[in-house]
């Protein structure tokens, strides 16, 4: 189901990695490709980075992730290295903010997509516990993601109605359009809510012990190696820091 | 009454986080052209004031917005916005928090303002869009000249930040007051309050 | 064992919408004790207060819905006052009605273990745990499946394993069948039994009476919030048909359902023809598939067959909200394109909270006319008993009522052929009667309705014609104006309860 933020159901293709890795890997890769540290020896690095969702997306056999990395992201960089110069005035305007905003983000959309289509729900809830993150955060998370299909389903059968009712954009209605589909999607949401919380409560969610949890994490080899280049990123970002001060 | 978050709360703020994200992102779309990004923090709080408006009348209890900030920095981390709305919700939500707190939880003029104050978050979004940008330009492009570099400070100026963090604050406001107003409308006479 | 003494309780007034201040479920003056293994059939009308004692039992009063209570339930001796929901779920296991709502999880294994790992039962004992459940209530074939891939049927298994890994000594259903086909039900009643045998205590407030015959040794009827009769199994079975229709019931077997009364003779030449229907979801095989069918203009048509043969697929093609659907809808003037059904058709969704958008019935009704009229919106509201609730917020109102409100915006807006799907799943004997009434006056006002049901005795009620699909192809499609199609559409229904006796 496309409409899930993360999946409901295991996924064995590909590198398989503990989540606490695949977390560790978009965190670096926002805090360097995201967060623009071109110097020195960095350029070669984040190359490296940028590639790590590329190989991942191949290995899971995401053909169609990775053609459309490889067309956005190669695409930008040929642009931005062959075409900007030669643009003048508005274009080049446009060209410059859309380039630098697509080639910053794409990797870490691109790594986030990797993550919520191959992490299940009760595996990421499951990191989340062994990093140690209270239950306050970790009970209201497993709902979060639990409800996002539901609220989309509700979403589009509200959406359905409207179209059979002839209810549309245009005809200076525009915000009682928006009104017709929030209001009866949160009051569903709402007492869909009211019902999960019962139906949790009766089974002894929140209860003074501590949950455990089921599902197997654990770090393999590949684990290592990846986390090993998460951390030669940091490394290398001290070391050029470090001979410019 | 028991002032420790119970099951039922934390619940409560896992669905409206996820009310509140579907909300947004759906109205945030047409941030996906890269142009209108900074717009995003105008629309972000002005329709996200109608399901936090919800959300507050069922706060009784401190605790509840932070989590719900750093749960929307959590999802933003995963959709590839970076991390910088983790410590803008955690620390956005709390001062949410404690302006709650301050009022007892039940004045619905002050929850006006709480939007506003809340939905400052979004300023996360923007963050590594403009605090790095010069390292990135410079580094990433030398020889361009300075013709390029103005045309980047005049897309992105110095002073952009700021104003984005007030155009999120007053839509806020405005997204607060619509809220209001929906809640009054619907949601009170249709008995889910 | 569980004693109730002399509990009152009643909701509070803001928390219920317009509609239901007067009566709300409120319970008066109950005093009960259930023995341990004994298995109690909660009966009564809609709002008679059958849901609010089963929270009685399971903690959710006074833990979660707040009012005035007073009296005491006892818990093996214990007030349940003095208890936390925690400690009362180790003891009682709760199944709800809505199955969509009630999975904590996404995945059915995570599902079976949410239980135990509340309590931090250590991992192993945990796994342990599923496996066992998932042998004793056969759930094997369902483990490691995310929830969406789930049928009503399935979702609602995997709702009682849950509870059930907890190992509770009472279970408590409240309307557990209200959204599951004939077949799932008589799967559902096979769960039952082995719970049964388990000797768990088993409370479960239920309108469809007919799937545990054989299952409950005691009934409790309530009525007006007090219980009003309290039967042993023989006692209840035999009370007389028309006894248990004044008390509101439905019937306890289905093939005493043949005396029914009918609709009128609606069928004449007139008919809706549908032809080279080809539909099949984004990267899924053909869910649907029909050379030719006709069903009868200005009548109403019941559309019947297990839960996935593709009934609600039909229904979504027919009123043009699926883009890729091949196929001709025609009557006897002209053919029908996709743009022009959303216009023509108008269907009454299962959850009749996703079409109502505005903030009065009223409004609601003139949303729905080209040009708007009030005195004429105001008729409509008329003849369908709405007219005293016309400022009232729609989602305020009760589930018939909403439904009222949907039907009268499809009449306002004049469209030809209403569907209706599932309008009766989680009704009462009197609610159903009056959704009856409502698709006979569609019916008899010339229009088309089409309905999506697995309700017998309402098909009886208010249906001349009927369309049997099975996976994805009409069956069989025949006119109940007579006995013999009225024998033939009982058949159908009956086989599935049959088979489930020959595997018993």
């Amino acid at each position: 189901m496309s409409r899930e933020l993360l999946a409901s159901q295991k996924n064995n293709s590909g590198i398989l990695l503990d989540p606490r890795t695949k977390l560790a890997v978009l965190i670096t890769i926002a805090v360097f490709i995201l967060g623009g540290s071109y110097e020195g020896v960095m350029q070669y690095y984040i190359i490296a980075l940028a590639a790590i969702p590329l190989l991942l997306l191949l290995a899971a056999r995401k053909w169609k992730g990775a053609v459309l990395y490889i067309l956005i992201f190669g695409g930008s960089l040929c642009l931005e290295m062959f075409g900007l110069s030669r643009l003048t005035g508005v274009a080049n305007y446009i060209a410059v903010a859309v380039v630098g905003i697509l080639l910053r983000f794409t990797p870490s959309v691109v790594m986030g997509y990797f993550v919520v289509t191959t992490t299940t729900v009760s595996e990421f809830v499951a990191a989340m516990e062994r990093l140690h993150l209270p239950q306050q955060i970790t009970i209201p998370m497993s709902v979060m993601f639990r409800f996002f299909p539901t609220v989309a389903e509700e979403w589009s059968a509200i959406g359905d109605a409207m179209r059979m009712r002839g209810v549309r954009f245009g005809g200076g209605k525009a915000s009682a359009i928006l009104e017709y589909r929030i209001v009866p999607m949160m009051i569903c949401s709402v007492k869909i809510g009211e019902e999960l919380s019962q139906a949790a409560l009766t089974r002894g969610l929140g209860g003074p012990v501590k949950r455990t949890n089921i599902c197997k994490l654990g770090f393999h080899v590949q684990d290592v190696i990846f986390l090993l280049i998460c951390l030669g990123a940091f490394a290398a970002q001290i070391y050029v820091l470090a001979a410019r001060g | 009454m028991n002032n420790k978050l119970q099951g039922k709360d934390l619940i409560n703020i896992g669905i409206f986080t996820a009310i509140y994200f579907i909300v947004i992102f759906a109205a945030a779309s047409i941030g996906f052209i890269p142009i209108f990004i900074p717009l995003i923090s105008v629309i972000v709080p002005l329709v996200g004031g109608i399901p936090m408006m919800l959300f507050f009348s069922k706060i009784k209890k401190f605790g509840m917005l932070t989590i719900c900030g750093v749960l929307l920095g959590i999802i933003m981390l995963l959709t590839g916005m970076g991390w910088w709305c983790i410590p803008t919700g955690l620390i956005f939500g709390l001062i949410s928090d404690f302006m709650m707190k301050a009022c007892d939880y039940k004045n619905a003029k002050r929850e006006v303002l709480i939007h506003g104050v809340f939905s400052m978050w979004v300023i996360g979004a923007f963050i590594p869009i403009v605090v790095t940008r010069d390292a990135y330009y410079q580094n990433l492009l030398p020889g361009y000249g300075q013709e390029y570099a103005d045309t980047l400070m005049a897309y992105m100026p110095d002073w952009i930040l700021p104003v984005l963090l007030i155009a999120a604050f007053v839509s806020g406001l405005v997204g607060g007051l619509i809220g209001r107003k929906i809640f009054k409308k619907h949601f009170e006479r249709a008995g889910i309050v | 064992m569980i004693e109730c003494q002399d509990v009152s309780f009643s909701y509070p007034a803001s928390a219920l919408p317009d509609s239901e201040r007067q009566t709300g479920g409120a319970l008066k003056h109950i005093s009960c004790t259930i023995e341990d293994g004994s298995f109690v059939l909660l009966c009564g009308t809609s709002g008679c207060g059958k849901t609010t004692m089963t929270r009685l039992f399971n903690g959710l009063i006074p833990h979660y819905h707040e009012g005035t209570y007073t009296g005491s339930v006892y818990l093996d001796g214990k007030d349940t006052r003095d208890l936390s929901l925690f400690d009362i779920s180790l003891k009682v296991g709760s199944v709800f009605q809505n199955p969509r709502s009630q999975f904590f999880n996404v995945d059915t294994t995570s599902e079976l273990a949410f239980g135990p790992e509340n309590h931090g039962m250590a991992e192993d004992i945990v796994r342990e745990r599923v496996k066992r459940v998932a042998a004793q209530l056969k759930l094997e074939p369902l483990l490691d499946r995310s929830i969406f891939s789930l049928s009503g049927g399935e979702k609602q298994k995997i709702a009682c394993g849950s509870a059930a890994a907890i190992d509770p000594d009472v279970y408590v259903l409240d309307e557990p069948s209200s959204n599951l086909d004939t077949y799932a039900i008589a799967d559902f009643r096979q769960l039952l039994f082995a719970l049964k045998s388990q000797g768990k205590t088993i409370i479960i407030s239920e309108h469809r009476l007919y799937y545990l015959s054989g299952l409950f040794d005691r009934v409790l009827y309530l009525k007006d919030g007090e219980i009003e009769g309290d039967y042993t199994a023989e006692e209840f079975c035999r009370l007389s048909a028309k006894q248990r229709e004044e008390m509101g019931l439905r019937p306890l077997e289905l093939a005493g359902l043949s005396g029914v009364e009918g609709p009128p003779q609606r069928i004449n030449e007139a008919v809706w023809t549908i032809k080279n229907v080809s539909f099949a979801y984004k990267h899924e095989p053909e869910t649907l598939h029909i050379t030719e069918t006709t069903f009868p203009s200005g009548s109403a048509t019941a559309i019947i067959g297990h839960n996935g043969a593709g009934k609600s697929t039909f229904a979504r093609c027919l009123c043009g909200l699926e883009k890729h659907f091949k196929g001709t809808v025609q009557d006897r003037s002209k053919i029908y394109s996709r743009k022009e059904r959303l216009k023509l058709c108008y269907m009454v969704m299962q959850d009749v909270n996703h079409q109502l958008f505005t903030e009065s019935v009223l409004d609601e009704i003139l949303l729905s006319m080209g040009t708007e009229d009030k005195q004429r919106a105001r008729e409509i509201l008329k003849e369908m008993d709405l007219l005293p609730y016309e400022d009232c917020h729609p989602m305020g109102l009760s589930g018939g009522q909403k439904q009222r409100v949907a039907v009268a915006s499809a009449i306002a807006s004049e469209r030809p052929l209403i569907l209706f799907d599932e309008p009766t799943s989680g009704l009462d004997l009197f609610h159903m009667r009056q959704v009856a009434s409502v698709v006979n006056q569609v019916a008899d006002t010339g229009r088309t309705a089409l309905v999506v049901t697995h309700d017998p005795e309402f098909i009886l009620r208010c249906c001349n014609y009927v369309l049997h699909l099975e996976n994805g192809q009409i069956q069989e499609s025949y006119s109940i104006e007579n006995n013999d199609g009225r024998n033939r559409l009982l058949k159908f229904f009956l086989n599935d309860m049959e088979k489930e006796v020959s595997t018993e």
